[in-house]
């Protein structure tokens, strides 16, 4: 029997956080850059229904989470949170814009801690909802990448031109550009060289007993070693070696800069490559390996027929941790002149203006989840049919 | 034929087969038989060189197994084992196709192969080829690892198990069905198993081990009638008797039985001892059940003296074990049963005395 109550926590809680995001201030408007300014709630920055709008479709959202309407509940409250998101984001624009009307040229209008909460909010309600959809369809693709698709579109129609992050981001235009491929070469480079070394390591770890302590030993060690200590570590030691072979140098071989941060980049993507191969191996069923050779297979045969197909999906689910952890780690690579995002990060920090290191902070999260999404495509193509669904 | 030569097989200070010598005749059944850790397994591993000897020699049709490509080898013997070990990401089609892929059979034949073998084990090939081992009931999932094992069709096949990890129902369906395909086929069979029941229902002749030597070789006829020492009479137990009477088939000792029609004319002969009980059988011969002679005698009709029988709980079928009479007679307290054929017609019946002629006939 169903009960017409049954609240969904995460969905409550969303809802709750939604709510209350709308007695904080959601913008800010500053004479300029460094002051600090006047909040402004919802209200206080966007005129017309907008606000209410907001505030009934979060009440929408509240009642989703409590009244069981089983099969649409999940389309309905999917649906409700990624309109609230969309309406945020064209509010948020949209007030930037009337604010700063009649401003002098100087002043800002940045993002508050009642934006980023509704977006915290928002997005618990479309977790809760991707759970009720259960089964993948288009629904779910729907409430998963609407908000997203909306955001990119105003972000590349100039829709929030007068908030204070692009016009920060208008000021470095060139530079940004500069730093987001840096990003992408740094994070790529690192999981790529992290993957030719990482399988094999997994590989040898199962098949050399002596190997096997002492790998996955060292690759479970490194990654409890602080990002930015192991970032630091790897300065003395090259630039000894920079200061001994003058000729590294041409290499890139430095104390800081480009090499020791992919160098640290790759050892942190190293741990769950080796380890998910490791594993992904070792999971492989013995017996079937025992009949594969009973029948006649060679040990390559066995290899390549058997345990790679088998270990593959697990394999990829490394490099899919290893990639969007990458992605955050080279953030930190900014510090030891290595460039990349966190260069705004850092400066923004440096120079005490918040909205400089969302310039940084935003496109990072931004290229994790699309690496995320890219990776779990990779992984799901590369799972062999027989096993999907199979506790993964 | 397979020959082991005093194969020895250490494993740093242990052994765990030591020094065994044994021959299996081609087309023959050899069960392998022991307690855990016997060295049953490992012999069996030593024969496709999954396992190498340590001294010995293994020598298939006279050729020396060391001398064979270990590839080569293993392709020309079927190998099956208790976990199966079907591959997960192939389907069953696909399962079955491995060795003759191997043996880069072209497509054709192999899609007409894999056809006949899930005919072979009776799985509908249009309903299994497609679907993959996870899809499958532990019954099923054997009886793949069975046709997988014969997919090239090899002389001689290997198998470790390969009914033990499924409900006994279902192990007894796919013994019936190993020996219908072992009669038609013909393999030079090594078999491993920890039980002697499947032991002496499979085998042909039966090894049984202890300690990594061979302790007796025998037909399991002989070895439950003369178990050669104390270690086999222990393993073979004390009901070794009543394990016999599973071996014999009832064919040799059903005698023409007395019965009547329904007409109250007697059918067939009426039994020289003048046996009290009749069976009563109908116009198409079809046994329906049983009669008291002394009422028919009293002129009581058939039809009032009558104890109806359904023909399935009562009777034998021709192909029934002495085994199966016998507990047939005690669980209907009679002591004789009828036998019929595949129509449910009477053919004759088994008399305990007979049950008992047989148990003594071995000296058991």
């Amino acid at each position: 029997m169903r009960r017409f109550f049954s609240p969904d926590s995460v969905a409550l809680t969303g809802s709750a956080v939604g709510l209350a995001s709308l007695l904080a201030g959601w913008l800010t408007l500053k004479p300029n850059r460094l002051v600090a300014g006047t909040s402004l709630d919802l209200w206080e920055s966007s005129g017309g229904a907008g606000p209410y709008l907001i505030a009934g479709l979060w009440l929408v959202c509240l009642a989703m989470s409590v009244v069981n309407l089983k099969r649409p509940r999940g389309a309905v409250l999917g649906t409700t949170a990624n309109a609230i998101l969309i309406m945020a984001l064209v509010l948020v624009g949209a007030a930037g814009s009337r604010l700063l009307q009649g401003e002098s040229s100087a002043a800002r209008v940045s993002l508050g801690a009642g934006f980023w909460v509704n977006l915290v909010g928002a997005y618990m309600a479309v977790f809760a909802a991707r759970r009720l959809l259960s089964e993948a369809g288009a629904w779910r693709h729907a409430v998963s990448w609407s908000a997203p698709a909306a955001f990119i579109l105003l972000l590349f129609s100039g829709w929030f031109h007068d908030l204070s992050v692009m016009q920060e981001y208008s000021g470095y235009q060139q530079r940004f550009s500069q730093e987001m491929i840096q990003h992408v070469r740094l994070f790529g480079t690192s999981v790529i060289a992290g993957t030719l070394l990482g399988i094999p390591l997994g590989i040898w770890a199962t098949r050399n007993k002596y190997a096997e302590r002492p790998v996955l030993f060292t690759v479970g060690m490194v990654q409890t070693v602080p990002s930015l200590a192991l970032f630091g570590l790897l300065i003395a030691p090259l630039s000894a070696l920079s200061f001994a072979f003058p000729a590294l140098r041409d290499f890139g071989i430095r104390g800081v800069g480009v090499t020791p941060a992919i160098i640290a980049l790759v050892i942190y993507s190293l741990l769950p490559i080796v380890r998910n191969t490791y594993v992904g191996l070792r999971r492989v069923d013995p017996a079937a390996i025992d009949a594969a050779l009973g029948m006649g297979m060679s040990r390559w045969q066995v290899f390549r027929r058997i345990e790679i197909p088998l270990a593959a999906s697990l394999v990829l689910e490394g490099v899919r941790t290893a990639s969007v952890q990458a992605v955050g780690l080279a953030t930190v690579a900014a510090l030891i002149g290595a460039g990349g995002l966190g260069w705004f990060v850092f400066r923004g920090i440096g120079q005490a203006a918040p909205d400089l290191i969302l310039l940084g902070a935003i496109p990072v999260i931004v290229l994790a989840l699309l690496v995320d999404a890219l990776m779990r495509l990779a992984v799901r193509l590369g799972t062999p049919e027989g096993t999907r669904g199979a506790g993964r | 034929m397979i020959t082991l030569e005093q194969v020895t097989r250490r494993y740093g200070e242990t052994v765990a087969v030591d020094g065994l010598t044994l021959e299996v005749e081609n087309g023959e059944v050899c069960v392998l038989i022991g307690p855990s850790g016997c060295g049953k397994t490992t012999t069996l591993r030593m024969i496709n060189r999954l396992i190498e000897p340590s001294a010995g020699r293994i020598l298939i049709d006279g050729r020396d197994t060391a001398g064979i490509d270990t590839r080569k080898l293993r392709l020309s013997i079927g190998y099956a084992i208790q976990s199966v070990g079907l591959f997960p990401h192939l389907t069953v089609f696909h399962n079955i196709a491995v060795v003759p892929q191997l043996l880069h059979w072209d497509k054709q034949r192999i899609s007409g192969r894999v056809e006949e073998l899930l005919d072979l084990v009776g799985l509908e090939p249009e309903v299994y080829a497609g679907k993959y081992p996870g899809q499958l009931s532990g019954g099923q999932a054997q009886r793949i690892g069975v046709a997988r094992a014969l997919a090239a069709d090899p002389p001689i096949m290997l198998m470790d198990e390969p009914f033990g990890a499924v409900d006994p129902l279902t192990r007894e369906r796919l013994q019936e069905q190993f020996l219908r395909i072992q009669r038609e086929l013909k393999k030079t069979v090594v078999l491993v198993t920890h039980d002697l029941d499947e032991a002496i229902r499979l085998a042909d002749r039966i090894a049984i081990m202890e300690a990594g030597k061979l302790v007796q070789y025998d037909t399991p006829e002989e070895i439950l009638s003369r178990p050669g020492n104390k270690f086999v009479r222990d393993f073979v137990g004390a009901d070794r008797a009543l394990k016999r009477l599973s071996r014999l088939n009832i064919t040799r000792y059903v005698k023409p039985a007395a019965s009547v029609g329904l007409d109250g004319k007697a059918r067939g002969a009426i039994s020289a001892s003048g046996d009290r009980w009749l069976w009563v059988v109908d116009d198409k011969q079809q046994l329906i059940g049983w009669v008291d002679g002394n009422l028919l005698k009293e002129g009581i009709s058939i039809k009032e003296a009558m104890d109806a029988g359904d023909s399935r709980e009562i009777a034998l079928s021709e192909s029934a074990t002495l085994r199966e009479a016998l507990s047939r007679m005690l669980g209907l307290g009679f002591m004789r049963v009828p036998v019929v054929d595949n129509s449910y017609r009477l053919i004759g019946e088994v008399s305990l005395k007979d049950v008992e002629s047989a148990t003594s006939e071995g000296g058991g």
